[in-house]
């Protein structure tokens, strides 16, 4: 890439400690984040993939400053986001907006459409007065929601619809970024296709950058340009969504494309048993954490942390034998 | 097909709930039956009937809101719906189990997994603690719980989502059920731990002779498990195939619709959203409840149609009036 990414993220990070336990409380520490690195293009869709526990909500927070780093650095256009002032964090946040999985959760309940999607417009003087209501319109307009929608409340709407006003709410006040996290996973799968061909055409109208959060591979192949897997607080792979989904390099990414149900019954999921729990980011295994689960690993897996190396133009792998 | 081969079947299933002063069909006419070792898909979307009909196959509907209000349901040649509500308690947990999508809400928090597990078998089956207790063991190790007996004095907070899931199982599975009824099993699970629990059943399946009536909203699932499918749409069977020809000859509108707006991680196929939604219960439309979403609509669609073969398969059944065999 020859310009400077919008956003780059460098050996981030975030651990959480908790004290649990009674009646000696023992300090237990949750490694989130253990040196994410990935940056986003202009314009560009960067899918991250993961199960739970595998910190790819945590980025988001940690991304967008809601909660403060341990390590590393954000950059947002060339300005550093955790070093930034209250005055530039506010600027900053006009550019980055998020959505989240529930909008339900994310909207009050007792604040009609005009208020929720007004008040982003009144505290960064945008409209104020009588210019807010067609502002709040026009946004309404742009996801696809009738104008009458303005006077009613959330519990009023469908699942989608919500999730429509969150998106108008992040688009408000015309962000180069947007942080969706989970976006469409409490949607029907008929919802789900509506509100992907939205973020679609958002993108293009706008010109968008999107940092996706999802655990859906096939969303994620959709939607994305270039995708992140993590596992466990590391990045394990990343690279350009069609090939590292064609050809995944890490053996984490292989398990979760044989685990992702296809609607085709030629091609069934891999079914294996694996014995016990999968490993928890409390005491993450020693060496690559993903060993314990692999059906490849040798010795030094075991013992010795694999590097994030390039291994082809764009594509990335942390493992050993790849 | 005799009743002798036959695990459970339904006929003519119409569940309905109360809504403001009125009685609803959320379930219309639903019929079908399954062998032991078959996994029947009822598939569809929120609202679309298919958790009901779980519920009404397990008596589980609410009261006062919900009530069956035609049909027969059929296990061990006992009709279900007829029977008394202690004849209904004896058949569930003993000949029906069911797990449900988030097994923390359905375990007893304050309960140790091992006496949850064994509470049946001391209630079907007349076992004392202890016995119950050394099963309740037997069972963690038949679902490949790790550890289990150190496991069976734990409570449910200390296991994971995936084995909270195999607990579950081992409850529903411990009077040996011929019917395992899955109500969205693997929904709230990551995608790895959800083929584990689906190798489980599987696995279980076998072994036991389960018929299993899996109720899901995942098409993928769907290929990777069941033999059979029946996609509802507003309470309606709109199609009930074999899973071959389903997936080879989608043919309601309908499944068409569900298949073309599921973003696939094989291929960069363009998504086909359905446009609108599903209508409320208390505005659907008379005939097809498909109707107001759908691109073929005919006059004729004013009418329901009846379930007709399509593709001259008689085991491939379709309600719609422009895809049925003429």
């Amino acid at each position: 890439m020859s310009e400077a990414p919008l956003l780059l993220v460098q050996d981030l990070k975030k651990t959480f400690v908790a004290h649990r336990g009674w009646p000696i409380p023992k300090r237990t520490e949750v490694r989130a984040l253990d040196g994410v690195s990935f940056e986003v293009g202009r314009g560009e869709v960067l899918g991250v993939v993961g199960e739970s526990g595998c910190g790819k909500s945590t980025v988001a927070r940690v991304a967008l400053r809601l909660q403060p780093s341990d390590g590393g650095s954000v950059t947002f256009d060339g300005a550093d986001v955790h070093m930034a002032s209250r005055r530039e964090m506010r600027a900053m946040r006009r550019r980055m907006q998020m959505i989240f999985q529930d909008p339900a959760s994310s909207l009050d309940g007792r604040q009609r459409i005009i208020d929720a999607l007004g008040e982003p417009l009144r505290v960064h003087g945008i409209a104020r007065g009588a210019a807010v209501r067609p502002a709040v319109e026009r946004l309404l307009d742009e996801v696809g929601l009738p104008r009458t929608a303005l006077d009613r409340y959330p519990h009023e709407f469908s699942g989608g619809q919500r999730q429509r006003i969150g998106i108008a709410r992040a688009l408000s006040l015309s962000p180069d970024l947007i942080f969706a996290d989970e976006p469409v996973s409490a949607l029907d799968v008929s919802v789900q296709a509506q509100i992907l061909m939205l973020l679609e055409r958002l993108r293009r109208d706008r010109g968008l950058a999107f940092v996706f959060i999802s655990h859906d591979l096939g969303v994620v192949r959709h939607f994305c340009d270039r995708v992140v897997v993590m596992y466990l607080g590391r990045v394990v792979e990343s690279g350009p969504t069609a090939q590292v989904f064609a050809e995944p390099l890490h053996p984490y990414t292989r398990l979760l494309k044989e685990s992702s149900p296809e609607p085709d019954p030629t091609r069934t999921i891999t079914m294996n048993f694996q014995e016990g729990e999968p490993p928890s980011p409390v005491s993450p295994p020693t060496g690559c954490h993903f060993h314990p689960r692999c059906r490849l690993a040798t010795e030094r897996c075991r013992t010795e942390r694999p590097a994030l190396r390039d291994l082809s133009p764009g594509r990335t792998v942390s493992c050993h034998l790849a | 097909m005799t009743d002798a081969d036959i695990a459970l079947r339904v006929e003519g299933l119409n569940t309905q709930i109360h809504v403001g002063s009125d009685w609803h069909d959320v379930v219309r006419d639903v019929s079908f039956s399954i062998r032991p070792r078959e996994t029947l898909a009822l598939v569809g979307e929120s609202g679309c009937g298919k958790s009901m009909t779980a519920l009404s196959v397990m008596g589980l509907l609410p009261p006062k809101v919900a009530r069956i209000g035609a049909g027969r349901i059929v296990v061990d040649g006992i009709d279900l719906v007829a029977a008394d509500e202690a004849t209904r308690e004896n058949m569930r947990g003993d000949r029906l189990g069911m797990i449900f999508q988030e097994p923390m809400t359905s375990l007893n928090p304050v309960l140790p997994i091992g006496f949850q597990v064994g509470e049946a078998l001391m209630r079907h089956r007349g076992l004392s603690r202890r016995q119950a207790r050394q099963k309740a063991r037997e069972l963690l190790e038949l679902v490949r719980v790790p550890a289990a007996a150190e496991r069976l004095d734990a409570y449910p907070h200390q296991f994971s989502g995936g084995m909270r899931q195999r607990v579950m199982i081992a409850l529903a599975l411990a009077c040996s059920p011929k019917v395992l009824i899955a109500d969205e099993p693997t929904t709230a699970l990551d995608v790895t731990i959800q083929a584990q629990v689906l190798a489980l059943i599987a696995d279980l399946q076998e072994k036991e002779g389960l018929a299993v009536l899996l109720i899901t909203h995942n098409l993928g699932v769907v290929a990777s498990v069941a033999d059979r499918v029946i996609v509802m749409y507003g309470g309606d069977v709109v199609e009930s195939a074999p899973v071959g020809a389903f997936f080879a000859r989608p043919t309601h509108p309908y499944s068409e619709a569900l298949l073309a707006a599921m973003p696939r991680v094989d291929s960069d196929g363009g998504l086909e959203p359905i446009p609108g939604q599903v209508p409320t219960l208390t505005a659907m439309p008379k005939g097809c409840r498909f109707a107001t979403r759908c691109a073929l609509r005919t006059d004729a669609c004013a009418e329901l149609p009846p379930l007709a073969p399509v593709g001259g398969d008689p085991e491939h059944v379709a309600r719609c009036w422009v895809r049925r065999d003429s």
